[in-house]
């Protein structure tokens, strides 16, 4: 009897034991099984969405010259198919990456997708799109989140030569770690020749160079050393077109564009003080605009603004001004503001199509927090300008996603 | 001992099943899970080498070592630096049997690991013109006649920058390859021979296409300026809807207004249209009130008056946009209009919109293809009003007719030899899978 109930002990504690090892083992594979499930359909929905947002335009077809809000998202260019996408609409995102600007001439928050010194990309929040309105449109807002992330291929480093005067530019091109040899490269330089009370007189030259098998040119520019300019250059190779930029700026205060409208062309002139309140708002801006656009045989061509010149001050009250001035064409192309004040003089750019000045975009939710994230990229051009775009989606919701 | 010898037996069948499940339970590795989409990487790829045709130009050049050199260095500088690669271009011959021909390769690795993908583009000759013949319009069904108002002496009214004979012009070499039989229309007497029902050269009058090329005027003959002289011509435009329904015509209007103005030199050589424009005469808004009239087949004409809107930017509407890639006709996707049409007109009038060609905007149409509903449930004459604002974009008109009718496209030379090669872009992962 009693070695009876010692059997039965010995095997029930064994049977015990047994059963919670395994329970623990059988369902530790499973969901290794069931989070590989997850993740696969996280990853077929990365690519999915990606092709979603590059091959359709949206609805309407031509929501990013307008400055209407979408129905339907997409970034594809309208007037093109396959992976060619709109350069206005990648401008209507709202950056994740920079903080918002506020202008309080205007009242408005705005974007700020800006990249480098006295170089603007400011759109105002009323004609952005932003994250969870994007999830919304596709279709994913508590189902997954997802960042894009836009990023020229081709990268354009341009410096100064030491103590050269009049100043030389050594201009290199490079893709993902292979320099571009023999790339012909079409540049401009903008000068400012005047300084004082009244709109700036400047001074454009334009050029073509080959690079040599290093993917390097040297460009004399005729710049005095010390004097503030701004250099622009785009380079093509074999289908891939990239873009660079340097802007050495001068003393004193200077101008800001804002975008106002995308549909008329509409950008607001603003004094630096509004952004910058380390600088002081000492005296008024003059300034001179223009229009720079890449032609289709890949040369830059210079067109006129309506009302590109005036003056613009930061006082107090009614003293505050702005320019308004519009751009005449839905071609992308740089918005290029000189200006002088009684202290310096200098350019500031601004880009009309995302593409045309090649800044990098980030859009959407912060990946770095999430369990798995799915990755896919794609090859694009914005405006003929080469483009590597990358997505990365989440899931957020767990184990519903396997249904 | 018995129950404990059981349950160590079933402690070793679950450890058998469970090695079991294990040894064919063989879970993917990361990039199995989720893998770069190679195929779509090679096809964007493909794309982006060719946005300036220089993949087109390499593959037909395959001795040019400057233009290979530099798709070589594009490629090896667009792609992330753990791509590995073999582009190839092949020639499709069909001759022989073989049937691809490697015309050119180039590749950063010897081979391309485990697992790699591709994709396929197809490249055409610069020097290569395509051959489209289009199907004929109307000819099945009888008519197949286009109809194209240029008259000499009739000057046109909102065609500024234009005159109605250039763009009669324009019209005939956009549209005559779709009809089997395009007419010009060079005066107003020959006009009057088509109302009257003689045909020109011989064509069918029947089931024609008209368009007016002279805007919201509208040509008339010497003989019903005569007649309708008085009456501020409204009962022309309502003549002339009755014969447009009993032609069964497709009347088109171009640009504002339709039938707000008559005109004829010779008859109106000391009046104006109001605008100093002399050898025209204002209706105003009766013409087209008129012209719907006789168009609906009203048994008698009542002078009335028309309305149209200002709905401002418009659309091109899906189909339109559809036809514009399939015809390759490509006028903006979107215009000003400050003429439009009530929708309450398809009703008055009996009417069914068989084409918008602008999207609707509340109760206004833009710009669309009317179909007048017969008593017999059958069409009988067709109205085509583009209400924009001046100047007028023809290819709007084109491409409105051609997206009603739809013509089929036969393409050929496409496949002939030389004249396309394909190239296959292959990718693979460094290391492998």
């Amino acid at each position: 009897m009693v070695s009876s109930t010692i059997d039965h002990m010995v095997a029930f504690t064994v049977f015990i034991v047994a059963m919670t090892l395994f329970v623990g083992l059988f369902s530790n594979t499973l969901q290794t099984a069931v989070s590989y499930q997850r993740q696969s359909v996280t990853s077929r929905k990365a690519s999915d969405l990606l092709d979603n947002i590059l091959l359709n335009p949206g609805i309407p077809i031509n929501w990013g010259r307008t400055d209407s809000m979408p129905t339907g998202f997409g970034l594809q260019d309208p007037e093109f198919t396959q992976y060619k996408i709109s350069p206005y609409s990648v401008m209507r995102l709202v950056s994740s990456v920079m903080d918002p600007i506020y202008y309080d001439v205007t009242g408005q928050y705005y974007s700020n997708i800006t990249v480098g010194d006295r170089s603007f990309m400011l759109v105002p929040y009323s004609l952005s799109l932003n994250y969870s309105q994007v999830q919304s449109l596709l279709g994913i807002r508590n189902d997954f989140g997802f960042q894009l992330t836009f990023t020229p291929i081709v990268t354009v480093n341009i410096e100064q030569v030491p103590s050269s005067n009049p100043i030389t530019l050594k201009v290199s091109a490079s893709g993902v770690g292979f320099p571009l040899s023999h790339a012909s490269i079409s540049y401009s330089i903008f000068t400012v020749k005047s300084k004082g009370q009244s709109s700036p007189y400047y001074k454009a030259v334009y050029g073509t160079v080959v690079a040599d098998e290093t993917g390097t040119a040297s460009i004399p520019t005729g710049v005095p050393s010390g004097e503030p300019y701004a250099f622009m250059a785009y380079v093509s190779m074999g289908g891939l077109v990239g873009m660079g930029y340097t802007i050495h700026p001068g003393e004193g205060d200077y101008v800001v564009p804002f975008v106002d409208s995308f549909e008329n062309g509409n950008v607001l002139i603003a004094h630096s003080y509004a952004v910058d309140e380390t600088s002081l708002p000492n005296s008024a801006v003059f300034y001179n605009s223009t229009f720079v656009l890449l032609t289709e045989d890949f040369r830059l061509r210079q067109m006129p603004v309506l009302l590109g010149t005036g003056k613009v001050v930061y006082g107090s009250g009614s003293d505050k001004e702005y320019g308004n001035l519009t751009i005449p064409t839905h071609n992308p192309g740089i918005l290029v503001v000189t200006y002088n004040t009684n202290d310096g003089k200098g350019v500031t750019f601004m880009p009309w199509g995302i593409s045309s000045l090649a800044f990098a975009v980030t859009f959407g939710g912060d990946p770095s927090q999430q369990e798995w994230v799915a990755t896919d990229i794609r090859q694009i051009t914005i405006g003929g300008v080469a483009y590597q775009v990358k997505i990365n989606v989440w899931s957020l919701e767990g184990y519903q996603v396997i249904s | 001992m018995m129950r404990t010898i059981e349950v160590l037996l079933v402690v070793i069948i679950l450890t058998g099943a469970f090695i079991t499940v294990s040894f064919f339970v063989v879970l993917p590795g990361a990039r199995e899970i989720s893998p770069i989409n190679l195929r779509r990487l090679s096809f964007t790829t493909l794309l982006m080498l060719d946005s300036n045709h220089d993949l087109s130009r390499a593959a037909f050049e395959p001795n040019n070592y400057t233009l290979w050199s530099g798709l070589q260095t594009a490629l090896s500088a667009s792609l992330p630096a753990n791509v590995l690669y073999n582009l190839t271009v092949y020639e499709v011959t069909g001759e022989t049997s073989q049937l691809y021909t490697i015309i050119n390769s180039m590749s950063n690795a010897e081979n391309l690991g485990a697992s790699s993908d591709a994709s396929t583009y197809v490249v055409a000759s610069s020097n290569v013109t395509f051959n489209v013949v289009p199907e004929k319009i109307g000819l099945e069904e009888g008519g197949g006649t286009l109809y194209i108002l240029s008259c000499s002496d009739a000057p046109g009214w909102w065609v500024t920058g234009y005159t109605s004979q250039s763009l009669a012009k324009d019209l005939y070499d956009l549209l005559s390859p779709y009809f089997y039989e395009t007419v010009m229309v060079q005066d107003t007497a020959e006009f009057e021979q088509i109302l009257n029902g003689n045909a020109l050269h011989g064509e069918t009058l029947q089931n024609a296409v008209v368009i007016n090329t002279c805007g919201e005027a509208v040509p008339i003959p010497s003989s019903y300026a005569d007649a309708y002289d008085g009456n501020s011509y409204g009962e022309y435009f309502y003549e002339l809807g009755k014969r447009v329904n009993q032609y069964n015509w497709t009347w088109t209007s171009i640009v504002g207004w339709p039938f707000y103005y008559v005109s004829n030199t010779a008859k109106f050589a000391n009046r104006d249209n109001g605008w100093g424009i002399y050898g025209m005469s204002q209706v105003g808004s009766a013409g087209l009130n008129a012209f719907l009239q006789g168009l609906d087949e009203r048994s008698s004409y009542i002078p009335g008056s028309s309305s149209t809107s200002s709905p401002g930017v418009v659309h091109l509407s899906s189909e339109v946009i559809d036809s514009s890639n399939y015809y390759g006709i490509y006028p903006s996707p979107y215009q000003t209009s400050t003429r439009a049409l009530p929708t309450a007109y398809t009703k008055e009038y009996h009417l069914d919109v068989t084409t918008y060609v602008f999207n609707p905007v509340g109760g206004s149409i833009p710009a669309a293809i009317y179909r007048h509903n017969g008593t017999d449930n059958s069409y009988e004459g067709a109205f085509y009003a583009i209400g924009l604002t001046r100047t007028p974009d023809i290819r709007l008109t084109a491409l409105g007719l051609l997206t009603d009718y739809h013509p089929r496209l036969y393409r050929s030379e496409y496949t002939t030899n030389g004249t396309s090669r394909i190239v296959v872009l292959q990718l693979g992962l460094m290391g492998g899978m």
